[in-house]
């Protein structure tokens, strides 16, 4: 055990020494924090401004179109038929971002077409889509009925329906908390594949240098693996801490310090926005805040990060030493270190199929392929994080722990056979590795 | 008991390779023992049974009288053929670690380096890290590191291999002195002429098999084969015609202002004392001796029998 300790202490010390391990403790964090920034600011910015040209022939709109307030969208009208390649080359037509055509038959088949430059943003889209209904509207009232357009403005009944789950009535998960889901579950991947990485090179590195057959002498095989991972999980572990506490601090600045006003509650009250009949772009700011506001509701509400940590704790351990346990064997039992990098690639593909199964529970989390994925234990880290975040049913806790006890169980079961593999090989070098020795390895005592 | 380490019908294979079978040997306290062979003989695996590095498939080892343990690996030092260090570490940490692993104190274990790393002059490079050591250097914290935690029983896998003339000298020399205080050590070498100088004993391995064990001297008595060598001054000529039919005349060497030394067989009969009454007053004899086969002649003779016999 004193020896494990001081294998472990050794590979701590050299990774927390190491000037990779500084930089991602530090960049990491930062850029992700970067991302949460700009998905804000994106997310609270109206600066965006576009030049839209109307292309109608017919003066269906008679040259008219109510922008509003909005200081978003400017409106031209076009003389005569502009063909698409014209508005696209030429130089007069340059300083529009889109063209809008207008024809009668939008009466009938309510459908409007708009070509753009650069693809709008959704608020862009929702904007110009209201615009347009508008004062389609007006066109439509002054036709074909008697009524003032106020009249049919207090008749009409806009109306938002929202989704619910039976389960989850107050909306506490849905995509984007699957999305959160996904982020944690593929932050754990991150992480067990760099340290999991980390782990292999370390071991080949050994073998490579010789240094191995000293160590050899004075600690079992198993306990210099078992120090190793323990050592290089630690390091891990350090360095997740490192993230928790600069993402922590940053979003608390960005809470008091940039974001103060769109991170208030009353500024993100979405009912009163629809109740509020007299705002005449509510539609649009609807849309706007709630796109906007579920991120920041997420970030700050949503994610329950005490709940969130306990769980990802526990699964990025036990899948670290699920994984680490088989790129240890792998460092072991190969016989240079290009021939670990061959052995690395079904890793990375089992790695990637892991975030693909957390992809695909988040979209289809009830079936039962999504049910296997939960359990497996190559995939059970991500997707239980994904599962987590879109809530379990009532009653249904114990799978969690289910799965947590299956992957703590194959994790037992992986170390012991990378054990026997790394006892077995770490001492060959040079060679070929075949099948066959690696089958003769594993049932070797 | 005067056996620290006594070796009893080990075999071992790996696949259908058998890289030891049936050896035995014994190592007595205080003696410097060569364990040669050739390449692919089974010596590294044997020293790594011995370190409980590799486990044998049938036999044992008995450390100090008891059935070899886990614990006992601390009473042991151990340098393998293929060593290295941590590129990284520095010099003075990477010392500290090894002999924390050897079981030593980190006030023992810093008492220790302070004087090996005197003693061996590389103080001054102690915060130095191993990749910016010259590979002198580096072979000598790899002897430290060895020896740091004053083991009872030093194996050294071909402990001269790689090492400049100036460090064979120097390790030969520690060898030496670690001997005379009473360790044990026990090296596996294919330098032929350090087992001669520094080996009490030695043992010899091939394919797999023990097929020699005694001293050194004994070694090379079992192998003579009646050569004597005489050096002299005078006249080649007369000292030919001297020798007449007595003796056979198998090679010469002038070592200059007339002097030589020559390498003679006996035929039937003849003696040593015959021949030195033959040679006196017709040349200066300066110094005459029964030639023993080199140790590398022993190695070559058990290992390819077949090939020194038809030469």
């Amino acid at each position: 055990m004193k020896n494990t300790l001081l294998i472990a202490m050794r590979e701590f010390k050299e990774r927390i020494g190491a000037r990779s391990f500084i930089l991602f403790s530090v960049l990491g964090p930062l850029l992700v924090l970067g991302l949460v920034y700009a998905l804000f600011a994106l997310g609270g910015q109206t600066k965006q401004h576009w030049n839209v040209l109307i292309a109608d022939h017919g003066g269906l709109f008679e040259n008219k179109i109510m922008a509003g307030e909005d200081k978003s969208v400017t409106y031209f009208f076009a003389d005569g038929v502009i063909e698409l390649d014209e508005f696209k080359d030429a130089k007069k037509y340059q300083k529009f971002d889109a063209m809008l055509e207008v024809n009668e038959k939008v009466l009938t088949n309510k459908t409007g077409f708009l070509f753009y430059r650069n693809k709008p943003s959704t608020r862009m889209q929702t904007r110009v889509q209201y615009h347009y209904e508008r004062r389609l509207e007006e066109v439509l009232v002054e036709r074909f009925t008697d009524m003032t357009l106020t009249k049919f403005r207090s008749i009409k009944q806009p109306i938002g329906v929202t989704f619910s789950d039976i389960n989850d009535p107050d909306g506490e998960a849905n995509d984007m908390t699957g999305w959160a889901g996904f982020f944690f579950g593929a932050l754990i991947f991150l992480f067990i594949f760099l340290f999991g990485m980390t782990i292999l090179r370390s071991v080949s590195r050994e073998k490579s240098n010789r240094i191995v057959e000293v160590l050899l002498a004075s600690v079992s095989p198993n306990q210099l693996m078992m120090g190793k991972i323990f050592g290089i999980g630690f390091a891990a572990f350090v360095q997740f801490f490192i993230w928790i506490l600069i993402i922590g601090t940053g979003l608390y600045l960005m809470r008091e310090h940039l974001f103060p006003d769109v991170l208030d509650a009353a500024n993100m009250n979405v009912k009163q926005m629809i109740l509020d009949a007299n705002d005449t772009s509510y539609q649009e700011q609807f849309y706007a805040a709630r796109e906007y506001n579920e991120f920041v509701n997420l970030v700050y509400d949503r994610i329950q990060f005490t709940n969130t940590l306990i769980f990802f704790f526990l699964f990025f351990v036990a899948g670290y030493f699920f994984y680490g346990a088989i790129f240890a064997a792998i460092g072991a039992t190969m016989g240079s270190e290009s021939d670990g990098q061959q052995f690395v690639i079904p890793i990375v593909i089992v790695l990637c199929l892991s975030l693909y199964a957390g992809y695909y529970t988040m979209n289809y989390p009830d079936t039962g392929m999504a049910t296997l994925l939960h359990y497996i234990p190559f995939t059970s880290p991500v997707v239980v994080m994904v599962k987590l975040y879109q809530g379990y049913e009532p009653g249904h806790m114990y799978e969690i722990y289910l799965a947590l006890i299956i992957l703590i169980i194959s994790a037992f079961v992986v170390l012991a056979i990378a054990s026997r593999l790394y006892r077995n090989g770490i001492l060959q070098f040079g060679h070929r590795v075949r099948l066959k020795h690696i089958f003769k390895w594993m049932k070797s005592s | 008991m005067n056996t620290i380490l006594e070796i009893r019908n080990i075999s071992k294979s790996f696949f259908k390779k058998t890289a030891l079978d049936n050896v035995s040997l014994s190592v007595q306290k205080g003696e410097i023992l060569g364990i040669m062979g050739p390449n692919g003989a089974g010596k590294t695996t044997l020293i790594r049974i011995i370190n409980r590095i590799v486990a044998p498939d049938s036999g044992s080892v008995r450390f100090d009288g008891d059935l070899m343990v886990d614990r006992d690996l601390f009473h042991i030092g151990y340098l393998p053929e293929e060593r290295g260090l941590y590129r990284n570490m520095t010099v003075e940490k990477h010392a500290m670690f090894l002999a924390r692993l050897r079981g030593m104190s980190k006030l023992d274990a810093q008492t220790k380096i302070a004087y090996w790393f005197d003693r061996f002059d590389i103080d001054p490079w102690r915060k130095k890290r191993i990749e910016e050591l010259s590979k002198g250097m580096a072979q000598k914290v790899q002897f430290i590191c060895t020896v740091l935690h004053e083991p009872k029983l030093l194996i050294l896998d071909e402990p001269f291999s790689g090492f400049d003339p100036v460090n064979v000298e120097l390790i030969k020399k520690e060898l030496i002195i670690m001997k005379s205080k009473g360790k044990t050590i026990m090296l596996s070498t294919h330098n032929m002429k350090s087992v001669e100088e520094i080996c009490d004993r030695a043992v010899l391995i091939n394919d797999a098999q023990k097929v020699a064990e005694g001293s050194i001297s004994e070694l090379r008595e079992e192998r003579k084969s009646g050569h004597y060598s005489v050096r002299f001054r005078g006249n080649m000529i007369s000292f030919v015609n001297a020798l007449w039919t007595g003796f056979e005349l198998v090679d010469k060497k002038e070592l200059g202002d007339d002097r030589y030394e020559v390498l003679l067989a006996m035929r039937g009969e003849s003696t040593f004392d015959d021949l030195l009454s033959v040679l006196i007053g017709q040349v200066k004899i300066e110094a005459a001796w029964e030639t023993l086969p080199s140790m590398q002649d022993v190695f070559i003779d058990l290992v390819q029998p077949e090939k020194t016999s038809e030469a």
